[in-house]
């Protein structure tokens, strides 16, 4: 009982340093700037208190709620972009040969290249005069098709969104072959041998087997999704004229561009809420979904 | 159990001492630092590797070896990043002694923090340099009721010349545009033959409104009345006039004057586009003359006329003018004292006197100092461009003159009037964030 009790004194110990760390690099940050978001403050004069006027101009900017929209289109494209992809691929290589680790690399190298650079090549890509991309549709003879992907708003939300989809697909794979192969080969032996092959045992075995880590992947797609920022500003900067600005783009040019600090600490603060809000809508929704599970 | 116990205590206890060891040993180098006389740091955004970068960084590395007792920290930060960088150590009171500024709001915002103070004692003890800049050089740098001058400006920002095809508009038997007409016929001359009038990149959303808009508007509303506006003085950006300017821009995107995809892609990628024959003009700043200067081969360069933008008849403006003025200049931290205040006086001097403004208007870039260069230096594209500048009118360039906030909003607006937007809608965000800029004053 003394060893027990002497164990968690370290433990506690031993989390202190990395705890007081995260609290003074991430906890007190947030706090300092939800209290900047009070002022009116260019960054070089003193600030002045101004309550909650910041807030209430964020809450009542159309380009804020326009950010939010293309947040949540970045959002949509990663969950049922990245997580379906990064499965289907799962199950398709999950064998070694060499073929399958030559196709599994190539998923993963976007993830070792830096996102910046993944923003200049997809930049590249879809250039108007030289891009890849209207290339292919002149050979395939869909001139009709091609466009200024990046400044064409009707489409540039979609086209920045393949990128990112592209960029963050690799994690994934390598934690749903890992799921796969954490299932115990006894249940597939045992599936295997009540009949269920192809599909029947994708969706009685495997899948629910992997639902947990699922369920992983997709806070992990929501958050990273609410943070994209790297691959837009490179190729659009948010423009033109806005169209594809996000949030974190958004706060970036009023805090930098416009040199209003206390306006993009309070736009700050407005995406920690609202990431805390999806964050909590996913777990509601996915604690539903485990109940079902269980009571069947 | 308690040898582990005292072990990791043990670990505890070293593993500070070592790092409170380490703060001593950075204590102590600063503190050898201060032998010497006096030690300046400075700040500038010429990190690129085109002459005028490498002549300026090549002036700093010579005042250090100049002047033994004075050791300079110079720390080079790339353009696109270098205001974000000023303005975050500005917010956190952690300014260099000396750095680089641009002329206009950007500089007024160090003023009005009291962040900066005047380098008037160089201009009592160089008269006649500081007689040598060119008119409004110096007036961009002054400030408060003495007039007392910030800085001097070490180059000249004209941001609007209108670059030609010679060949193009040989081939197709037109003639370089005088005038606002012509320029539409122009334009529709080339698009009948499939190549591009003119070539833009805004992606990054200035290049529209600092190359192209701020000319048009200044031949449409007049400099007064912009100035006025700025200040909110009896003249408001709603007004019929800018409404109207903002239509002669659209007057161009409507006749297809730009490539396809303008908005997505970036002004060196425009340049190339040009430079490669495949648009017949291009409005750009001195900046293209500098690098097409370090980039293109001479038959492109010999190709290549440069002249202004078209008078409007109808405006109220004058016709012959290019947008622009004093370029950025180094000034002086206000917190800089004794021998730092000192050296950084000198510093600034070194790099903004004669032999430097000779210096860097022979690595083919514009100074706004009365100096004589000899042609066979520079490259013909530019001899031609800075005689151009230095026979015509300065207009003013908007976003030095518009708070960060306007200038966001008439760049984006652009952008959307490129996509179709409206340009009442347009004019109303700018008066909007003009407004809302002054009031926070």
């Amino acid at each position: 009982m003394q060893d027990i009790l002497k164990a968690k004194h370290w433990i506690i110990i031993s989390l202190l340093p990395a705890l007081l760390l995260y609290t003074f690099i991430v906890i007190v940050p947030i706090f300092w700037s939800s209290y900047y978001g009070f002022f009116k403050w260019s960054g070089m004069n003193e600030p002045s208190f101004i309550g909650w006027a910041n807030y209430l101009e964020v809450v009542n900017d159309p380009i804020f709620w326009r950010a939010l929209k293309n947040n949540m289109i970045i959002v949509v494209a990663s969950v049922f972009g990245q997580v379906p992809i990064a499965l289907l691929l799962a199950l398709l290589l999950r064998k070694t040969t060499l073929f399958q680790r030559f196709v599994r690399s190539a998923v993963f190298l976007p993830m070792v290249i830096s996102t910046v650079v993944v923003g200049l090549i997809w930049g590249y890509i879809y250039n108007p005069e030289f891009g890849i991309v209207n290339a292919l549709l002149e050979m395939l003879g869909l001139e009709s098709w091609t466009r200024a992907w990046l400044s064409d708003p009707a489409v540039n939300m979609y086209a920045v969104s393949v990128p990112i989809i592209w960029n963050y697909i690799g994690p994934y794979l390598i934690i749903f072959i890992a799921a796969i192969q954490n299932i115990p080969t006894e249940i597939e032996d045992a599936a295997k041998m009540d009949g269920a092959n192809g599909f029947r045992k994708l969706f009685y075995i495997t899948l629910p087997m992997m639902w947990t880590t699922i369920k992983v992947a997709v806070v992990l797609c929501i958050s990273g999704s609410l943070k994209a920022f790297d691959q837009v500003f490179v190729m659009t900067g948010g423009g033109p004229a806005q169209s594809t600005e996000l949030l974190a783009t958004y706060m970036y040019n009023n805090t930098f561009m416009t040199y209003r600090y206390g306006y993009g600490s309070a736009v700050s603060t407005m995406i920690i809420i609202v990431s805390l809000i999806l964050i909590l809508i996913s777990q509601i929704l996915m604690r539903r979904k485990e109940e079902k599970g269980m009571s069947i | 159990m308690r040898n582990i116990n005292l072990f990791l205590f043990l670990m505890v206890l070293i593993s500070i001492w070592l790092t409170a060891c380490n703060s001593d040993q950075t204590e102590n180098t600063e503190s050898t630092g201060e032998s010497a006389e006096a030690t300046v740091t400075i700040w500038h955004n010429f990190a690129g590797d085109d002459l005028r970068a490498r002549t300026v960084r090549d002036l700093i590395d010579q005042f250090d070896e100049e002047n033994p007792n004075i050791s300079v920290e110079a720390e080079a930060i790339p353009v696109d990043g270098y205001r974000q960088r000023i303005s975050t150590v500005a917010a956190a009171q952690e300014l260099p002694d000396v750095f680089f500024t641009y002329a206009g709001s950007f500089t007024d915002q160090f003023y009005n923090g009291g962040l900066i103070q005047p380098i008037t004692p160089l201009m009592e003890e160089h008269s006649d340099w500081a007689d040598s800049f060119l008119p409004t050089g110096l007036e961009a740098y002054e400030y408060g009721d003495n007039g007392d001058t910030y800085s001097a400006p070490v180059g000249m920002s004209s941001t609007s010349y209108l670059f030609y095809n010679k060949q193009l508009f040989e081939a197709n038997e037109v003639e370089v545009p005088e005038t606002w007409d012509q320029f539409l016929d122009v334009i529709h001359t080339f698009n009948d033959q499939d190549i591009t009038p003119i070539a833009m990149g805004n992606q990054a959303p200035w290049v529209a409104q600092s190359t192209t808009f701020g000319a048009i508007a200044d031949r449409v509303t007049g400099t007064e009345w912009f100035m006025n506006a700025v200040e909110q003085d009896g003249a408001s950006f709603t007004d019929p006039v800018f409404i109207e300017a903002l239509g002669y821009f659209k007057q161009l995107v409507d006749a297809d004057a730009y490539q396809e995809g303008a908005n997505s892609i970036d002004n060196t990628q425009a340049e190339q586009y040009f430079a490669q024959g495949k648009a017949a003009m291009m409005i750009n700043g001195s900046w293209t003359v500098s690098s097409l200067a370090a980039s293109a081969s001479e038959d492109v360069i010999e190709n290549i006329g440069v002249t202004v933008v078209p008078r409007i008849e109808d405006g109220e403006g004058r016709a012959n003018t290019i947008t622009g003025g004093p370029g950025g200049g180094f000034v002086l931290n206000s917190e800089a004292e004794g021998n730092v205040k000192e050296a950084g006086l000198e510093l600034i001097y070194a790099l903004s006197n004669e032999e430097a403004q000779k210096a860097i208007a022979e690595s083919d870039s514009m100074v706004m100092y009365d100096v004589d260069i000899e042609p066979e230096n520079v490259s013909p594209l530019y001899y031609e461009a800075f005689n151009l500048a230095r026979s015509v009118e300065f207009a003013p360039v908007y976003d030095l003159y518009l708070s960060a906030a306007a200038g966001e909003a008439i760049n984006n607006g652009l952008q959307e009037i490129m996509l179709g937007g409206d340009l009442e809608t347009v004019a109303e965000k700018v008066q909007q964030a003009q407004v809302q800029s002054l009031e926070e004053e």
